[in-house]
């Protein structure tokens, strides 16, 4: 079903006849989004005022931006260190992306375009791990994780998440929809599987890798929990987890470099997001289809 | 002093810090300090004294990293000792004193020092630290770790509120609270509720404390290790059916946040005026006296109310100190000595007190700031202090040493919790508890028997 | 332990197995002592799997009838599967099916070595950061084990059979459900209910959808902080709206029933838009034919809407279930963790948290690791049910 995915614009001539009692009126359609628009910005308006504000502020209910702009933003950078939290968090989140697309285009590859003994066995294998969710294991994981010496590096965060049976699955579906045609002539031309790869089927595979590496950009943007346990101390430590010591219950609450840590880690993410929305979409229709 | 003298030496002393420059960056030690605070009062006062160390003694670079909460800092401190990752000095607080003991992550003071007098030019000069402390944080005759923020549980009143109200005094017992509170309630501008308190473990034992009840068996634990708890006798149950019946008059705010999430709600409702009173750590002295300031009342400090029933015993201390971890190399341990009799050191004692209510620990800092008039001028400040010297020595208000004790703070802050919300009554609900905290008890004395 | 309980679970489970594989392979009508054989087999093997790591203590003299009756659920489990598993490899024995035949697949390359060159990566972080821990998870949850002190204890399934018998965490299992079913169900049927008054194809789409979906992409942490504020007893918006308006204020966080909703709220906050979009989208894809013919055959738009679209929309409803559904059980961790604690009164704790709470927080790792597999058995329904409906389109040959 991939047309699940058709822009919401693309039927709009057609539908704008014949048929036009059957369906909501264009201004109720407005308003309906316009409205659930609205309701879903507040939050985040909100937010991005409050980050200007001083608590006092806050308590008066007011909708303009306040006078603690540079003072919200001392304790959040130079207080806090969010600054530095947020780099490690790209890092992260970069890696893995790069690596999971990476891995996740050769297992494809490789089960795809190859034949081999037990080939099922090893695809089921490989989709097993569906059922093992890292949070279920993370004691476990930790276990391990700090046995073999990678506890508060880098590594702790990103090798774990290089492969996953979702990103597999989702080449192999693609690949399985590339006309087997193409890899005949391909390798009638001569053409090493390597070669195949990247002068082929990575530049067929661009909006796959794209949603692909929309989601993981976000799953691991928003890692949390398994970063809390596994890294000690700052350095290396991610913005999730970071924004902890601004919601700090020690002391009274202070709403404004709260909120401003919430915006700013929120940036990425979203730029990320919504420059491949389109892409997002469509990756979980294949995700699920064909 | 000749111009030319003073530019030759600086010249010279240059050029002598660019070639050794090198050499000192490599033999820099480090030094990471891991504290439970993460505002500017406390975490940037810290950062600064870390950065005022590092330049006097250039051998070694102290970095101080601020957690959530002690909580937070407890579990991260488990989790980085199960990687081997600790840091040099671990601020580690009260009641996690039997898991320290038992963890062998830490060494105590007394073997680092080792009968030195002095630690790179600082003076130890153990005496000078206030008796109560000094004798808290000695265990077994070995002084342990260091103290630094020394603490007591206190009430916070807005002055103007109840004075409006026509309160005459300030309550020091539970049916004072309880007539103030009616008082509050029935005035003209009667704030959201009378009190609030932060639902956090450590005001459970407090109260207990006061009534002289125990909290664990074996004396508190300080005579054997414990086996049991005993915080559902008379003590623990009078205090709860007492909360409870706050709460039901309407008196009482409870927030629903416990343990460590709970001092900010608390904070909040005071500030905004929700509330008349409230009782909290003299940790925060300076802040609430400031938040009348800003706001345009008075805040006057007072001894935290007990129950006239069985009288006050006294009060436990409260805070945290700081651990200095086992197996760092000995010039490591040596600088993270220097690094806690520096922080801790007459000047910045005092400092740390005016910062933030914490007791100046140190006789000599006590001094320094009467002279300076500063008592007179912050009666405030002085209530905690008073509070810990009136107090009696007894099992009860020693405070409980015993394992697993963070874990057993929740299911006691969560029976809390169960009291104030529902209509089971308190007796049974912290005999399940202590039921629950056995349990926990057992099988922590299990894994960790000789 | 006496020496013969060991035996003696396993010949009860040969027999068992024994009988179940004959019943299983009934109608391929041949060998039955060969099938009799094989069952025995399979089910002493299934019965081992679990109780040999266990050592059979459940089956020891002085532990509780919970026990037993645990440790027999545990070998009835080994024993399906085992048994199982075996039937569909004699049955395609039986039918000369070869299951390591290569199958030809068409434009494949040459060399199955490069193959598993390319796929060694994956296979081995998968083995390492999956399986490892996996199986790891069901050791620790048989011990007593404490984060921070070296020695352990074997205490059988101890750690489970309390959770059974523990009303706090029953409790927990009911909040995560309801509280799930609460996100899934106001979440889908918000989104239902938007997509139909806008899915008349407008100017601005395109703006439309990204405003609409990006809470997608707020960190459920970030979200918890955020409504941390509009939530907040004295400065939070939320109240002040509702006093200003209707005189009244919900206390958000600190009443058991109202804390739940809060956040329910957030939830379905984050993920409305999500859900908006991909029904705008199956909405559209609604033949415009079958709803015009049926208007002519003079159905209402209640019985075109009941009859024609939900039909046509449940594939993708489907979809949204098993995706929020995910998202209720794990990923509200973050805002739980912010925003309540899963307080008051534990009415927020879901079955995530308290994992985190058990393990982290006290230091309980052996419960912690009990509960993460009742958590896991959630998820192998999930994926069972997922797969069911999926599988019909997905073509699993490879």
């Amino acid at each position: 079903m991939s047309a699940a995915t058709t822009d919401i614009s693309m039927d709009a001539e057609r539908a704008a006849t014949g048929w036009r009692r059957l369906v909501p009126t264009r201004w109720i359609a407005h308003l309906a989004l316009i409205v659930s628009c609205a309701i879903i910005a507040f939050p985040l308006f909100y937010a991005v005022i409050v980050a200007t504000q001083t608590n006092s502020e806050v308590y008066s209910y007011q909708f303009t931006p306040g006078t603690a702009f540079s003072d919200n933003w001392n304790i959040v950078m130079n207080l806090n260190k969010i600054g530095g939290y947020m780099v490690n968090s790209v890092l992260v989140a970069l890696a893995v992306t790069t690596g999971k697309v990476i891995l996740s285009l050769l297992s494809g590859l490789a089960f795809v375009y190859f034949r081999f003994p037990g080939k099922w066995i090893v695809f089921g294998f490989v989709l097993l791990t569906l059922m093992m969710p890292t949070e279920i294991l993370v004691i476990a994981l930790f276990r391990f994780v700090s046995s073999i010496g990678l506890s508060n590096s880098y590594g702790a965060l990103i090798l774990p998440f290089l492969a996953s049976a979702t990103g597999t699955f989702l080449f192999r579906q693609h690949f399985m929809n590339i006309p087997a045609e193409l890899s005949e002539a391909a390798q009638l031309d001569g053409a090493n599987p390597w070669q195949f790869l990247f002068k082929v089927l990575v530049p067929m595979s661009w909006n796959t890798i794209a949603a692909l590496a929309v989601i993981q950009f976000i799953y691991v943007w928003n890692f949390y929990l398994w970063p809390a346990l596994i890294m000690q101390g700052p350095e290396r430590q991610v913005i999730q987890v970071g924004l902890r010591t601004l919601v700090a219950g020690d002391t009274a609450l202070r709403f404004g470099p709260m909120m401003m840590g919430a915006v700013i880690a929120s940036i990425p993410p979203l730029i990320v997001f919504l420059l491949l929305q389109k892409q997002f979409m469509s990756g979980f229709a294949l995700a699920r289809d064909k | 002093m000749r111009l030319k003298n003073v530019l030759l030496a600086g010249a010279i002393s240059a050029l002598a810090a660019l070639s050794i420059a090198p050499a000192i960056a490599q033999e820099v030690i480090e030094i990471p300090t891991w504290i439970a605070f993460t505002d500017a009062g406390r975490l940037g006062w810290t950062q600064e004294r870390a950065a005022e160390f590092n330049a006097a003694f250039p051998q070694y670079n102290v970095t101080v990293t601020g957690y959530s909460n002690y909580e937070e800092l407890f579990a991260s401190t488990a989790l980085a000792a199960e990687q081997g990752n600790l840091p040099a000095v671990v601020q580690y607080f009260e009641v996690a004193t039997q898991d320290a003991r038992d963890s062998g992550y830490f060494t105590s003071i007394a073997e680092a020092l080792n009968g030195r007098t002095e630690v790179n030019g600082i003076p130890v000069n153990l005496d000078d630290i206030i008796a109560p402390v000094s004798a808290y944080y000695t265990v077994d005759g070995n002084f342990t770790s260091m103290p630094w923020n020394t603490s007591s549980s206190i009430m916070f009143t807005n002055l103007t509120m109840a004075a409006a109200a026509g309160v005459e005094a300030i309550p020091t017992t539970w049916a004072e609270m309880d007539a103030a509170c009616t008082l509050i309630m029935a005035a003209d501008n009667a704030p959201e509720y009378c009190f609030t308190w932060p639902n956090h473990g450590w005001f459970f034992e407090q109260w207990v404390a006061q009534q002289n009840g125990l909290y664990a068996n074996n004396d508190n634990g300080r005579a054997d290790r414990a086996t049991e708890v005993a915080f559902n006798n008379e003590a623990g149950v009078a205090l709860l059916t007492w909360l409870d019946e706050q709460a039901a008059k309407g008196h009482l705010y409870y927030s629903g946040a416990q343990g460590g999430d709970s001092w900010a709600t608390v904070d909040q409702a005071f500030s905004t005026q929700q509330v008349a009173m409230a009782v909290y750590s003299s940790s925060d002295t300076a802040l609430y006296t400031q938040t009348g300031v800003d706001n345009g009342f008075e805040v006057v400090a007072s001894f935290l109310p007990y129950n006239e029933a069985t009288g006050w015993t006294g009060n436990i201390i409260g805070g945290a100190s700081l651990w200095l971890t086992a197996g760092l190399s000995e010039e490591a341990q040596d600088g993270a000595l220097t690094w806690l009799l520096w922080l801790t050191n007459t000047e910045n004692a005092a400092s740390w007190h005016q910062v933030t209510g914490y007791i100046a620990i140190r006789n000599s800092s006590v001094d320094l700031l009467a002279e300076e008039g500063w008592f007179d001028e912050n009666p405030n400040f002085r209530v905690a202090s008073d509070q810990l010297a009136q107090s009696e020595v007894t099992p009860a208000t020693a405070g409980a040493l015993l394992g697993g004790f963070p874990a057993i703070r929740n299911i006691v802050t969560q029976a809390i919790d169960t009291v104030l919300l529902t209509d089971e009554d308190p007796a049974a609900v912290l005999d399940a508890a202590a039921a629950e905290a056995n349990a926990l008890l057992e099988e922590y004395n299990l894994l960790n028997a000789e | 332990m006496n020496p013969s309980t060991p035996l003696l679970v396993l010949a009860v489970a040969a027999a068992v197995g024994a009988v179940l594989l004959n019943l299983l392979l009934r109608k391929q009508s041949r060998g039955m002592l060969l099938v009799s054989a094989v069952g025995a087999v399979s089910g002493a093997v299934g019965a081992a799997a679990f109780m040999v790591p266990l050592n059979f203590c459940t089956f020891e003299a002085e532990r509780d009838p919970v026990d037993f009756w645990f440790g027999i659920g545990l070998s009835a489990i080994g024993i399906l599967a085992v048994t199982g598993l075996a039937s569909w490899v004699l049955n395609s024995i039986l039918q000369r099916r070869r299951l390591f035949e290569v199958q030809s697949s068409p434009g494949a390359f040459r060399g199955s070595g490069l193959a598993f060159l390319f796929l060694a990566p994956t296979l081995i972080i998968l083995v390492l950061f999956l399986y490892y821990p996996f199986i790891d998870t069901f050791r620790l949850a048989t011990l007593l084990a404490r984060l921070g002190i070296p020695r352990t204890a074997f205490v059988c399934v101890d750690n489970f059979t309390r959770l059974v018998s523990n009303n706090d965490y029953l409790q927990v299992l009911g909040n995560t459900i309801w509280q799930s079913i609460a996100i899934v169900g106001f979440s889908i049927g918000l989104a239902l209910l938007i997509a139909l008054a806008a899915y008349q194809p407008v100017k601005g789409a395109r703006i439309y959808r990204a405003l609409l979906i990006w809470p997608y992409a707020i960190s459920p942490v970030v979200a918890g902080i955020i409504f941390l504020i509009l939530f907040n007893p004295t400065g939070g918006i939320i109240n002040y709206a509702l006093q200003s308006a209707f005189n009244f204020s919900i206390p958000w966080l600190n009443n058991p029933s109202a804390a739940p909703w809060a956040v329910i709220i957030v939830s379905v906050w984050k993920s409305l838009g999500f859900n908006i979009l991909f029904y705008i989208a199956g909405l559209q894809n609604v033949p415009k034919d079958l709803l015009e013919a049926a208007a002519i055959d003079g159905a209402n738009i209640f019985q075109r809407f009941f009859r024609i679209t939900v039909p046509m929309l449940s594939p993708i409803t489907f979809f949204l279930i098993i995706t929020n559904t995910t998202y209720a059980f794990f990923d509200t961790f973050g805002t739980i963790d912010t925003l309540t604690g899963g307080g008051p009164l534990r009415s927020t704790a879901s079955m995530m948290y308290s994992v985190y709470e058990v393990g982290i927080q006290n230091n309980d790792l052996g419960k912690a690791a009990a509960q993460s597999i009742v958590l896991f058995i959630f998820v192998i329904g999930l994926t069972i049910v997922q797969f069911r409906t999926a599988g019909q389109r997905v073509n699993y040959g490879a």
